[in-house]
Parts: C-alpha cells; sequence; structure tokens
C-alpha cells in the first residue's frame, strides 16, 4: 500500500533526441488503480518501465511511499508486475511460477505453498498448479501471472497490457476480475493499455499520454465530459467525437452551411479567433426529419451504417460539404440505408470547443 | 467388400496415402538406386569384410598364416590389458574434453552475452581455434605451446618456477585433451551463445521485479533454458571427438606407450604398423557395437530434447 509519485520524471534514449517520456507529473493515490493510456509510441509503457526500474530514469524523480526509487533495482522496490506476454517461466510448474518471488526473498517453503494456495484459490488456478505453463490456455496463464503477482503482497501493481493477448470474450471477462481483484486487495496499481475502453472501465483516474507528454489525468466521467484538449477529445470514446474546423459568424459557428449558434461562455472563450475546431460526440446529434426548414437543421448524405443492435451509428458526409464526414449516433433500428438524406442538428449544451491551433479546449 | 467396390475414394482415404500400383513405385524409386547402391559398396561391404578379417589369424607380415580362428580374436580383445586401458583413454579424452569445453564454452557465452566495447572482434577471435585444421591445431601445441625448452607455457610460467616441464611426454593424455578443449570451445560458445540470445527478454525482468539476484536468475532460469543447448553440444562433441585421430597422431603417436591413445588410433596402430589384421578388425567391430549402443542412447536423448518437450510458454 502506497502512493506513487512521478515527480518530473523524464526518459531519454538518445541524447538531444525527444525524450520518450518528457516530465511526466502523475500522482497515484494509495489502492487507487491508475491508467496509463495512448497510442503506441506515447511513453506509457516506457512510464511503467520506470517504476519498475526496468528503464532508468534520466531526469527528475520517481518515489514509492516517499520513498526516491530513482537509484533502487527493480528486486528491492517491492512491486509486482504482470506482463503482456506474462512473462511466465517455462521451465518451473504454475506452483513454483507463483512461488519464485517468494523463494527469491527467502521465504520458507511452508508459507510460500500457504500463500501459492491461498492465491490459487482465489484465481481459480487449485487444479493447474502442478502443470507448466505450455500445458496451459492463454487465459489460464494470464491468471497465473496475476497470481505470482499477488502472492507477494507488493506495495505497488504494474501490469503492462496484460490483457491484449487475449480474445474479446475472455478480454471483458478478466478486465471485470482484475478490477475486483484491485479493489479487494486494495493495491495501487498502474495499468497500461491503449485500449480506451479499458481505461474508461477499469480506471478510478486515467491518465492519457502522447508524445511521451501527459495529456490530461482525470476521472473517467471529467475525461468524457470535459476533455482537455483535441487530442483527448478523440482518443477517449468510440466512436470517436466529430472534430470540425469551423469558420465563426456572428453567433456561433457555421456547419454545412447552416448557423449554429454557441453557448455564450464558449462564444466569449472563442474570442476574436476566425475559425475554431467544434468537437461533437456522436450521441450528441439530434436526428430531425428530413423535411424540416433548410436553415435549422444540416443536411448530409450516409456512407455506412453500423447496426450493434441497441444502438446504431451513421456514418454520413454533408450534403453542402462533401469533404466533411460526421458520425451520428441513432436508435437501436434506423431506416436509413447507404445513399439515404439525414438531417441533424447539434445539442448546444454538449458541444466541445477547441483552438484550431494549439487544440486547448476553450471555456 | 460390395462398399469398396462402390466407394473407393473414402477407403483410399482412410488408408492414408493414395495407392500407387508396383511399376510406378519402382518408376519413382528408381533414380534414387544408384545413390543406395553406392552407400552399399562403400559402407556395408567394408563393414562384412572387416567381420570376415576378424575371424581369421593374418598378419600381413607373415604371408601364408592366414587361416580361420572363429572368435579367437574377440577373445583376445577383451584379455587385451592395453585395450582396456586404451578404451578407458577414450572415454576419458571424449567426455572428459567436451565437458570442459562445454564448461569454458557456457562461461565465454555468458560474458559474451553482455554488451562491451570490442565485442564482435572477440567474438571472432574466440571462434578462430574452431577454423584451424586440426593437424594444424596440434602442432602448434605440441611445439609453439607445449615444447619443453620453447614453448610458450613454459615461457608464461619460467616466473613461477616450471621452466623445463616436459609437457607432452609426463602429462600425454592431459596436453591432447588440452588441444582438443582449445579447439572445441568456440563450437561449444556459439551453440550456448544462441540459446542465451533466444531466451525472451520479458522473462529476465519479470525474475529481476520478482526480486532474483544474477545468480539466482542464472540457476532459476537461464540453466534450464539452456538445458537442451548443452545437451545439444554434449552429443555433437562427442560424436565428433570420438574419433578422434589426428591430434594424437601428431602430438603423442598414442605415447608413451598407449597412455594417450584412443580407440582409432590404437586399431590404427595395430593395423598399419603391427600389420595384424585379424586383431584390428576384431577390434573395430567390438568398437562400432559399443559406439553404437552409446550413439542409440545420445541420439535418444537429442530427440527428446528436440520434440519441445520444454518449448517456452
Amino acid at each position: 500500500m502506497a502512493e506513487v509519485v512521478f515527480d518530473q520524471a523524464s526518459r531519454i534514449y538518445t541524447p538531444g533526441a525527444k525524450p520518450a517520456v518528457d516530465s511526466l507529473d502523475l500522482t497515484v493515490a494509495d489502492g487507487e488503480l491508475v491508467v496509463l493510456v495512448g497510442p503506441s509510441g506515447s511513453g506509457k509503457s516506457t512510464a511503467l518501465r520506470m517504476l519498475a526500474g526496468l528503464e532508468p530514469i534520466d531526469a527528475g524523480s520517481v518515489r514509492i511511499d516517499g520513498r526516491d526509487v530513482v537509484d533502487v533495482p527493480s528486486k528491492d522496490r517491492d512491486i509486482a508486475m504482470v506482463f503482456q506476454n506474462y512473462a511466465l517461466y517455462p521451465s518451473k510448474t504454475v506452483a513454483e511460477n507463483m512461488a519464485f518471488p517468494l523463494k527469491m526473498r527467502g521465504m520458507d517453503k511452508e508459507e510460500r505453498g500457504r500463500r501459492v494456495r491461498q492465491a490459487a484459490e482465489m484465481l481459480g488456478l487449485t487444479d493447474f498448479l502442478d502443470r507448466k505453463p505450455k500445458a496451459m490456455s492463454g487465459g489460464q496463464r494470464q491468471r497465473v501471472a496475476m497470481g505470482r503477482a499477488i502472492v507477494r503482497e507488493p506495495q505497488v501493481f504494474l501490469m503492462d497490457e496484460p490483457l491484449s493477448n487475449l480474445d474479446a470474450k475472455m478480454r471483458v471477462q478478466t478486465r471485470a476480475q482484475i478490477a475486483e481483484l484491485q479493489n479487494r486487495l486494495a493495491v495501487s496499481t498502474v495499468y497500461v493499455t491503449h485500449d480506451q475502453v479499458e481505461a474508461m472501465t477499469m480506471g478510478d483516474r486515467v491518465a492519457v499520454l502522447a508524445d511521451g507528454k501527459l495529456q490530461q489525468y482525470a476521472t473517467p466521467p471529467e475525461l468524457y465530459d470535459r476533455p482537455t484538449n483535441a487530442f483527448v477529445a478523440g482518443f477517449i470514446g468510440s466512436p470517436a467525437m466529430n472534430l470540425l474546423d469551423l469558420p465563426r459568424s456572428s453567433t456561433g459557428v457555421t456547419l454545412g452551411g447552416v448557423e449554429v449558434p454557441l453557448p455564450r461562455e464558449i462564444s466569449d472563450a472563442a474570442g476574436s479567433r476566425d475559425r475554431i475546431t467544434v468537437g461533437i460526440r456522436p450521441e450528441d446529434w439530434v436526428l430531425e426529419s428530413t423535411d424540416a426548414d433548410a436553415g435549422s437543421v444540416i443536411k448530409a448524405v450516409v456512407d455506412v451504417v453500423e447496426e450493434l443492435g441497441s444502438e446504431s451509428y451513421l456514418y454520413a458526409h454533408l450534403a453542402e460539404d462533401t469533404s466533411t464526414s460526421i458520425v451520428v449516433r441513432g436508435p437501436g433500428r434506423v431506416k436509413v440505408r447507404f445513399g439515404d438524406p439525414i438531417a441533424v442538428r447539434p445539442n448546444p449544451e454538449a458541444l466541445h470547443v477547441f483552438d484550431v491551433e494549439t487544440g486547448q479546449r476553450l471555456p | 467388400m460390395t462398399t469398396t467396390l462402390e466407394r473407393p475414394a473414402p477407403d483410399k482415404q482412410a488408408g492414408g496415402a493414395p495407392m500407387i500400383d508396383r511399376a510406378e513405385g519402382w518408376r519413382r524409386r528408381a533414380p534414387l538406386l544408384p545413390a543406395l547402391i553406392f552407400t552399399i559398396i562403400v559402407t556395408q561391404i567394408p563393414f562384412l569384410l572387416t567381420i570376415f578379417y576378424s575371424l581369421q589369424s593374418w598378419n600381413l607380415v607373415r604371408p601364408g598364416s592366414q587361416s580361420f580362428v572363429w572368435f579367437q580374436n574377440y577373445a583376445d580383445v577383451f584379455t587385451d590389458s592395453q585395450f582396456r586401458q586404451v578404451a578407458l583413454n577414450t572415454v576419458v579424452m571424449t567426455l572428459g574434453s567436451v565437458l570442459i569445453a562445454v564448461a569454458l564454452g557456457l562461461v565465454l557465452a555468458l560474458l559474451l552475452n553482455r554488451q562491451f566495447f570490442g565485442r564482435g572482434v572477440v567474438r571472432t577471435l574466440l571462434i578462430t581455434p574452431f577454423l584451424i585444421t586440426p593437424v594444424a591445431a596440434a602442432l602448434l601445441w605440441r611445439t609453439v605451446l607445449l615444447d619443453p625448452t620453447l614453448g610458450l607455457v613454459n615461457f608464461v610460467l619460467s616466473p613461477f618456477g616450471a621452466s623445463g616441464t616436459e609437457w607432452i611426454s609426463e602429462f600425454p593424455l592431459a596436453s591432447v585433451m588440452a588441444a582438443l578443449v582449445w579447439q572445441w570451445t568456440p563450437f561449444m560458445m556459439l551453440l550456448l551463445l544462441a540459446g542465451l540470445q533466444s531466451q525472451p527478454t520479458d522473462q529476465l525482468e519479470a525474475a529481476r521485479v520478482d526480486g532474483a539476484n544474477s545468480w539466482s536468475i542464472f540457476r532459476e532460469l537461464t540453466l534450464p533454458h539452456l538445458r537442451r543447448f548443452i545437451e545439444l553440444g554434449v552429443v555433437l562433441g562427442t560424436i565428433y571427438l570420438v574419433n578422434t585421430f589426428d591430434t594424437v597422431y601428431m602430438m603423442t603417436q598414442g605415447g608413451p606407450g598407449v597412455a594417450s591413445a584412443n580407440l582409432p588410433f590404437y586399431i590404427y596402430q595395430r593395423a598399419f604398423l603391427g600389420f595384424d589384421i585379424g586383431q584390428s578388425a576384431a577390434m573395430g567391430v567390438v568398437v562400432v557395437i559399443l559406439t553404437l549402443i552409446a550413439a542409440t542412447f545420445a541420439l535418444r536423448l537429442l530427440f527428446r530434447t528436440f520434440s519441445g518437450e520444454e518449448e517456452a510458454a
């Protein structure tokens, strides 16, 4: 149980080049599950490996429970890590794999056996203790890797994309198991993933990284409702938010030849800019009748319809401006098909507005 | 029967490969026949002749002495104390050299598996002994290294008062083994280096996070991972070294007495220096049988090792 602090921590692979992790500031509270999420090359795995002691910390510091660990080797950091490919020891049985960290810490055999059995019970591995990892399925191996981490009762769990080698169904199931287990054990956890759904569903707080820099660190609802910049806005949410670069008009912006009024505070924040980036989530469009008055609705033509059962997503391009594509969420059963016209109107209360140049949120 | 006639296709499928008539079968195999016949001529006919000779008393020095003696030669082989001594030499020389070479190769491979300045050059230099012709290597050891007055070994040891040691006559078997180990260590090193580099890095990282120190990682993970590479090295090294002839011939001529002779060299001596065809043929047959027994076990080990029993998770 411990607080983890990244304090201006940086990792520079080649001197002079852009840092892989650039002055990261992050605090993981005691018992919290924090997810690091970002696209490939965003530095999320590097940040985790810095915390694990598998990558040096070139500048700044990392503290675990108040102790600066920059010069502390991995084995003395009191952490446990779950790897993407599980990194089980192939020559050892499941029980030996799980007992390994205890053995390395000089725990006596009886206590080791007791703890391994306890963890195996928790993870449903009791029947597999004498098997070698080779004789197990991906999901079972994943649980062995989890077991090897929890027997230690470490101060911090580190998980590096632990679900990415599982099939979709298994992933959803294991996701819930890990979150539940983490809640029960109340061990501070840093979890790395590239999957924003995993991030949103598992994290107490989520840190979005891009190009080695922290973009936003917030709870999942806040991340969704108030993305701090256009990158976060586009990264969180599926399908992604519609980000449209639009010219200003007297009362708002012009979209598809239609005046879209902006709420007062957004309009004020936008100041004298000629153009602003407007973000509209797929569910924040209101589908209108195609007969509606031309001045109040935006006409579009459907390209693709994705029906998911409970809802559907319409991918369309604007009738006025065919180069602009939008995604609109519709009800589960929609009548429209490829080539059909639709009419939509954005919900003015749910607009996100960003600076065109910097991508920063405006109000 | 009726079914077979009505539906021939599925039955053929069930029986495995489709049936080929005899003529077609011969037509397909015919191009392989010359190679097969050649192999039989050069391996099996000499073997049968050797068995035939081994049942005769035949010494080339005494023409007309050739006579049929049944198993007398075999009885002589087993009562020959020199033969037993030489057989023991062979075991010591082969297994001793292989095991020492594996041990040294492992140490060198572990060192080469680290990053350091000039690693490529060091690796190339370490491999060179393996590239030298065995005869040249033996000559090098006999003259340049182990010569009592001019040798480098005595020169280097002279400050410690070891000058003038007659290495080759005082320690003949050890001298031959030293040359063999020197030649075979690079092979073992390369094999084990390949093994080390095939070890997944995430397992090593996991072990570090799990609190293992370098020695524990080596003992608990690296050594089990290298097991099959070590087994392969031992089997291959043994197959090659059990036939050693040139090193013995060049360095010691098997002497003094038979102190450094191994079976191939001893049989050569009896056949081409002693001209005792019957006796040496019998020894050859005995050696072939012993080698077959040993090779069967060794190859079984090799196949078990590479059946993927311990494949990574």
